[in-house]
């Protein structure tokens, strides 16, 4: 087989392949940190092709073994993370590897969740990564699968859960008490006293997002200010969710701060505790402009 | 962890948090030998309290057979093999409870029920301990055997499932004891179910929190008895107020039975929990069965039951099961009656110990008729 190479001069030979190498450590260099890429728009979801433009940090998740109860088994190795911002709100992708799709409550059953934390205010040093510290709290932005799929349309009954369960009766929906829903409503709450008091863990939902904060383990309460929205889909290798909140106090000020994320695999029954986290990693914002995302 | 006593116990042990006992603790005495299984309790409770969307499957009581029954599916036997050999030395228990046997990451030995496990609620029912072939079921004593055992939440002294909670979710009441989930609070992490060896905490799958027996609370603080005590057709239950040994008072019906006639145990008192509902074991049981249910001492409480009949202060207690919706925090017997009081003094209830009985004859020779002396 004849084949016909062009004669370059060796000195552009030499010159393109310096010029080849640089570009490729420029290009391959991993990022050290979380880094905000400023945007006009932010993205609707997860698949939004505007992700492309932000710069993906591979973020090893350990397991969360400081406080009873521990989690000694490590499942998720990493979380791939994508930071964007609009000036306003910061919006983070959060991608990593599940094989199995854990979106249905129940008895010994868990769900594949994730969070974001970053420090409720900015500070000299950072509290601690573990949930934060009394007086040093931090803000969580929790995301759920099964919150997901109850946005996603899964209805609110027994039977989206248990297809082929059987039930004979409910008190509450006596044919009786069909005349007065008011009081049909006031029986069927005393039988569910979580929805009653507005515990969000189960029930129709708008968001798959909950704002949380904490100051140390065991502290964790849903935020009196529920700003963060998101969205999770499930992909052939794992989940993509991507989470928009306020931009936290130190990047609106433009200065480095903190973040800190955590993973759960239901089918490993992580829940609460028993969790894949990071320590705090630095958040920085690229000072760059770049056009908008729909463009 | 902290170091907190533990009378069942007789010593000193680990737990999570140091020890709080509440004003006055809720407690209750189950007469094993008179429950018949009919359930009515499991109704009663079911009909109060989870009858709800998600609570399908929950039992916050329930009546199983031993030594086979079991709801959820082997709770007893699932720990018994995990926590191993329990080894009491006379009244002490030097072994280890599940808070000192606490697997490496974890607060409590546990095990975690599979959804199957609440499949089967009447498994084992009715079922005897071996073989009743050859008319071995009409020779006197029986040589097989099998008790009903109801089952509610314990509220124990020192519960399992509030010191599993890493979110400090349950609580314990101060002002009777009462152990709750903390509905607005909870997040169903489930720690609570996989720690509790009775298993007497259940995952709502239509809340996403976790609930339990609450002991009836509301009818508590209005000075009456649970819903699957006062519907209990067999009279086998009364609940109260139990005190420390030391602190033990004999007009204190809990207490009477308890501390002093000794005639109602703890169950799995080697778990560490300090249960605080007593049994009163069954009569016809082996001994090597009901003393590691209830603890060394089921023989001899076996034995101060059997002499109730020629006591009238114990045949008097026992009579005051069931005989009234109100808590009786005291008793006092004059003769052949017995009297339930409350706090104050003032008497709820009064029965005599023995029941009258009338016998008619069985050929009325009045009317020249035969009659039936059933009721």
């Amino acid at each position: 087989m004849n084949r016909s190479f062009p004669h370059w001069p060796l000195s552009h030979v030499a010159a393109a392949l310096v010029a080849l190498i640089g570009c490729r450590q420029a290009a391959e260099a991993p990022p050290t940190n979380v880094v905000i890429r400023q945007v006009a728009s932010l993205p609707s979801e997860p698949s939004d092709p505007a992700w492309r433009q932000a710069v993906e940090f591979d973020a090893k998740l350990i397991p969360q073994d400081m406080v009873e109860p521990r989690l000694l088994a490590e499942s998720t190795a990493g979380v791939r993370v994508r930071a964007l911002t609009d000036g306003r709100d910061l919006a983070v992708r959060l991608e990593w590897d599940d094989a199995s799709k854990d979106d249905v409550p129940g008895p010994a059953k868990f769900f594949d969740a994730c969070a974001i934390q970053v420090p409720a205010d900015v500070q000299s040093t950072v509290p601690a990564p573990q949930m934060g510290e009394t007086g040093r709290p931090v803000h969580i932005s929790y995301w759920n699968a099964v919150w997901q799929a109850s946005v996603d349309g899964r209805p609110d009954s027994l039977a989206a859960l248990y297809p082929n369960a059987a039930v004979d009766h409910y008190p509450f929906e006596a044919e009786s008490l069909k005349k007065d829903p008011a009081a049909q409503q006031a029986m069927a709450a005393r039988y569910a006293p979580a929805r009653t008091l507005g515990n969000p863990m189960a029930g129709p939902r708008e968001s798959p997002v909950e704002d949380m904060i904490a100051e140390g383990p065991s502290t964790l309460t849903r935020s009196p200010e529920q700003a963060s929205r998101g969205r999770g889909v499930k992909t052939a290798t794992g989940w993509s969710v991507q989470i928009v909140r306020p931009l936290p106090a130190s990047a609106a000020n433009h200065q480095p701060g903190q973040i800190a994320f955590a993973v759960w695999r239901g089918d490993a029954r992580e829940v609460g505790a028993r969790k894949m986290r990071t320590a705090w990693i630095e958040l920085s914002q690229e000072e760059i402009h770049e056009p908008s995302a729909s463009q | 962890m902290a170091r907190v006593y533990n009378w069942q116990l007789q010593r000193e042990m680990s737990y999570w948090y140091p020890e709080n006992r509440p004003k006055r603790q809720f407690a209750a005495i189950f007469d094993i030998n008179k429950c018949i299984a009919c359930q009515t309790c499991t109704l009663a409770c079911k009909t109060t309290w989870t009858s709800g969307k998600g609570q399908e499957y929950m039992l916050w009581n329930n009546v199983e057979t031993k030594p086979y029954g079991s709801y959820p599916l082997a709770w007893d036997l699932n720990l018994l093999g995990k926590l191993g050999a329990q080894q009491w030395n006379g009244g002490e228990y030097p072994g280890r409870t599940l808070f000192e046997s606490a697997e490496a990451g974890e607060r409590v030995l546990g095990w975690r029920p599979e959804e199957p496990d609440y499949a089967y609620p009447n498994h084992g029912e009715d079922d005897c301990a071996g073989q009743v072939d050859a008319g071995a079921d009409v020779n006197i004593p029986h040589l097989s055997w099998f008790f009903y055992l109801a089952r509610i939440c314990n509220h124990c002294t020192f519960p399992a499932c509030l010191s599993a909670c890493p979110r400090g979710s349950i609580y314990k009441r101060p002002e009777d004891g009462i152990v709750l989930v903390d509905q607005s609070r909870c997040r169903g992490y489930q720690e609570c179910v996989k720690a509790c060896p009775y298993k007497k905490v259940f995952y709502n799958p239509m809340t996403g929190t976790s609930e339990k027996c609450i002991a009836c609370f509301p009818k508590i603080e209005e000075g009456l008895q649970p819903q699957c005590f006062v519907n209990c057709i067999g009279k086998i239950r009364m609940a109260g107020w139990i005190s420390r040994p030391d602190e033990a008072r004999p007009d204190n019906p809990l207490d009477y039975l308890v501390h002093i006639r000794k005639v109602a145990l703890p169950l799995f008192p080697q778990f560490g929990l300090e249960p605080n509902v007593y049994y009163i074991p069954p009569i016809h049981a082996p001994k090597p069965f009901l003393q590691q249910m209830f603890g060394p001492l089921a023989g001899q409480a076996i034995d101060a039951y059997r002499a109730a009949k020629d006591d009238l202060d114990l045949a008097g207690l026992l009579a005051l099961f069931g005989s009234s919706e109100r808590l009786m925090s005291r008793w006092k017997r004059e003769g052949e009656m017995i009297a339930g009081l409350d706090d104050q003094g003032a008497e709820l209830v009064r029965v005599p110990i023995t029941e009258p009985v009338s016998i008619r004859p069985a050929y009325d020779e009045l009317y020249q008729i035969a009659r039936v002396n059933c009721p």
